[in-house]
């Protein structure tokens, strides 16, 4: 194996995670969605905001419009943002109301926030895009620029939570979340900080849509993630956020510690800019340099939230390399997707999953995998048909994305060390 | 800890060569504006292009050769800078060596064409080559694979100031990562759809496409003594206050520059700036390459590192404060000294 990368020799303090907050098809908030894991909710349906007729895939998971349009509230200036802010607007507040809960948690000021995302307001782009081709005729809006790129929906975010911080957005396609939270631990960890807000956010746009059926990656079918014969991804949105503290300073102030970061790893597959190699070289790497800067072993681990598109070449390729690093096990490592019940949220997904680990800690229970029918014979896992009850004191949590970018973090229980 | 600057690249509206293009800078010169015309509009709009030519030989390489122009532009850059730092990568270096990218609008020209296939054409007929070239993380992919690096690799975006934000994020590699070394580059292609958006957003810079790269070490020729956290700003009115705290920060912590590079751009963001430089710096020479380069945006501010790191040496300064303000996202600076 190659380097590790990140260095186990710099860290000097341990990761906590003080509070969460999540928004996705699965529910508007961390209550709901345990709800919705436990009972392996189904929440792909077909797509409503624009014309799906002419793509072979014409579902998505999706989040409410009506839950977004309350969170916008009565203001003209919030109604005009994008609803990716109002997704990330939704997760902040759920993490900040949970930090106030908590002695202390209402002054947290992060000194850094570290978001991930693909495509901002990609669909007010779109809208630019099509008053352009009617010329003179079309009406070009100035909010759609305004609310275009993909820092406003981070800054909106922390405005109306009232929190300001240098932002540092990361683009690594599909494993955006898990970098920002990977990196978000690294600067915690290595004492360079003490309070980081991290996470990460998209949502579904017409561009992208198209983009991954041009691909033949989305299926018309239902998303089976590590199926014998799975067809494909299906598209997903959302967001989430949650804030590390430096340990003791947690622990000082009394904060209900949800979690704890004890690892990242990430490594770059050069082998095609859509495609990863087949060994699966890249998810090998990702998450032994996790497991290596955590100092776990692969026994250590009660349950992987896997990155699971349903794709071909993902599936096999991760699925290859959980088996090489966790098929030695007397009791194979128990894995699921839950893109299997809300989609692929991209650059949200890293977050998203990052979340719903935590909550699996936190509620001790195995997230399921839906829709799974037959386990291909090369694979040496459990796949999690449904949620139960269970031991959960170690988690890892996989993302990878176009361009041969693989995330890892690992997530422990506040109490498991 | 400390970092420096081991090696650089740029690919400008002037050409490529780093003396080349600062004997150019020194003697005033100035590019020939390019134009865009704009379909379904009478409308046009003049930029400030890359000569051609000077990518072409990564036009050969088959990894890149569909590759949209913002790849070409900055791995050129890229290349260049590890060229001009003496390094010649072998699979241990690249395993040692990280990838940041500074990214602000990404493949505009791939997105463009690709949205428009599915406007005019329907899904069903958009293209599967153009798509993976839309994604923001395309190039330093591209980049990644060229060099063989198989650690890490983060494409950072965000506004004009990113590419500043791209060197804080390196600096934090190399200070908490088990690497020796960050190839930090930042590009941007330009495209009738991105001259009418900045249009009709009212801000009137003279757009222009470029590439830069820096590699940054634990060693090197020039000091990056400060590089600021940057301040956030949401709205317009904050940028003005922003850039002043960005500035008074660095005065404070690295005292008095012997020279400015200015972001200056021909927006709200020149007085805001000039009103920075006013409080902290009054009478301190300032240099306003975006005059030359034109705002590039992804590689605006590594361009204008480039053009402070050459100032020091060529002009024997002893400190140089690299200014930078987005439009709608962050304020940034850094200051550079002799290694």
């Amino acid at each position: 194996m190659t380097s590790p990368n990140l260095s186990t020799t710099l860290h000097t303090q341990r990761v906590a995670v003080t509070a969460v907050g999540i928004v996705s098809p699965l529910g508007k908030n961390s209550v709901d969605t345990v709800a919705a894991l436990k009972t392996g909710r189904d929440c792909v349906s077909r797509v409503v905001d624009f014309d799906v007729t002419k793509t072979k895939c014409s579902t998505a998971g999706q989040v409410p419009g009506a839950f977004l349009e309350e969170v916008a509230g009565e203001s003209r200036a919030t109604r005009r943002m994008h609803r990716a802010s109002h997704m990330m607007m939704a997760a902040t507040r759920e993490a900040v109301a949970s930090l106030h809960s908590s002695p202390g948690g209402a002054g947290f000021a992060p000194e850094l926030a570290v978001i991930g995302t693909t495509s901002g307001g990609m669909s007010f782009g779109e809208e630019f895009f099509k008053a352009c081709l009617q010329g003179a005729r079309g009406t070009r809006r100035p909010a759609w620029l305004a609310n275009y790129s993909p820092q406003k929906q981070v800054l909106d975010a922390l405005d109306s939570a009232g929190l300001s911080a240098p932002c540092q957005i990361i683009a690594n396609a599909c494993a955006s979340g898990t970098n920002a939270i990977g990196h978000a631990f690294q600067m915690v960890r290595s004492g360079k900080y003490r309070r980081v807000l991290c996470g990460g956010y998209d949502a579904i746009s017409e561009l992208v849509f198209a983009g991954f059926d041009s691909l033949q990656a989305s299926t018309p079918e239902k998303i089976r993630p590590f199926d014998k014969d799975r067809t494909g991804l299906v598209l997903g949105e959302g967001a989430a956020i949650l804030t590390l503290e430096a340990w003791d300073d947690a622990v000082a102030r009394g904060a209900n510690i949800v979690a704890e970061v004890t690892g990242y790893g990430i490594s770059t597959d050069n082998h095609h800019l859509t495609q990863p190699h087949p060994s699966g070289i890249g998810p090998l790497q990702a998450m032994s340099r996790a497991l290596a800067s955590a100092g776990r072993q692969a026994a250590d681990v009660d349950y992987i939230n896997a990155h699971g598109t349903a794709t071909i070449f993902n599936d096999s390729t991760e699925g290859v390399a959980i088996t090489q690093l966790f098929g030695g096990r007397d009791v194979p490592v128990p894995v699921s997707s839950t893109k299997s019940m809300m989609g692929h949220s991209l650059g949200a997904a890293g977050a998203v999953e990052a979340v719903i680990s935590i909550l699996a800690l936190q509620h001790r229970f195995l997230p399921p995998n839906i829709n799974f029918r037959e386990a291909d014979p090369a694979w040496n896992f459990e796949v999690v048909k449904e949620s139960r009850g269970a031991k959960v004191d170690c988690v890892i949590s996989n993302s990878f994305g176009f361009g041969g970018t693989n995330a890892t973090v690992v997530l422990e229980g506040a109490g498991a060390r | 800890m400390s970092i420096f600057i081991q090696g650089m690249g740029w690919v400008t509206p002037l050409g490529a060569g780093l003396d080349d293009v600062w004997a150019q800078l020194e003697n005033g010169g100035r590019p020939e504006p390019k134009e865009f015309s704009v379909p379904y509009s009478p409308r046009k709009h003049a930029y400030f292009g890359i000569p051609p030519k000077i990518t072409d030989a990564l036009g050969r390489n088959p990894r890149v050769r569909r590759s949209s122009v913002i790849t070409y532009y900055s791995v050129t850059a890229a290349l260049a800078a590890l060229e001009n730092a003496g390094i010649t990568m072998t699979p241990e270096i690249a395993e040692r060596t990280a990838v940041v990218f500074a990214i602000c609008s990404g493949g505009v020209v791939y997105t463009r064409k690709f949205y428009e296939m599915i406007v005019q054409q329907g899904a069903n007929a958009a293209s599967p080559l153009l798509f993976p070239e839309t994604v923001y993380n395309a190039p330093a992919s591209h980049l990644a694979a060229l060099l063989g690096t198989t650690g890490m690799s983060y494409t950072l975006v965000g506004d004009g100031s990113i590419g500043l934000t791209a060197l804080k994020f390196a600096e934090q590699l190399l200070e908490t990562a088990d690497i020796d070394r960050c190839v930090v580059a930042g590009g941007e292609e330009l495209d009738w759809i991105l001259c009418e958006a900045y249009r009709s957003w009212r801000l009137p810079a003279m757009l222009a496409e470029g590439g830069a790269a820096i590699v940054l070490g634990r060693q090197g020729r020039i000091k990056i003594g400060e590089i600021h956290e940057g301040i956030s700003f949401s709205k317009r009115a904050g940028a003005r206050a922003a850039i002043r705290k960005v500035h008074g920060d660095l005065a404070a912590k690295a005292g008095r520059a012997d020279l400015v590079v200015s972001c200056a751009n021909g927006t709200f963001i020149d007085a805001a700036e000039a009103s920075a430089i006013a409080e902290s710096s009054p009478g301190t020479p300032v240099d306003h390459p975006k005059q030359a380069f034109g705002e590039a945006l992804g590689a605006g501010a590594l361009l204008q590192t480039i053009h402070g790191a050459l100032a020091l040496e060529k002009r024997n300064l002893g400190k140089v404060l690299v200014s930078s303000l987005g439009f709608n996202q962050q304020a940034g600076g850094l200051v550079l000294g002799p290694g």
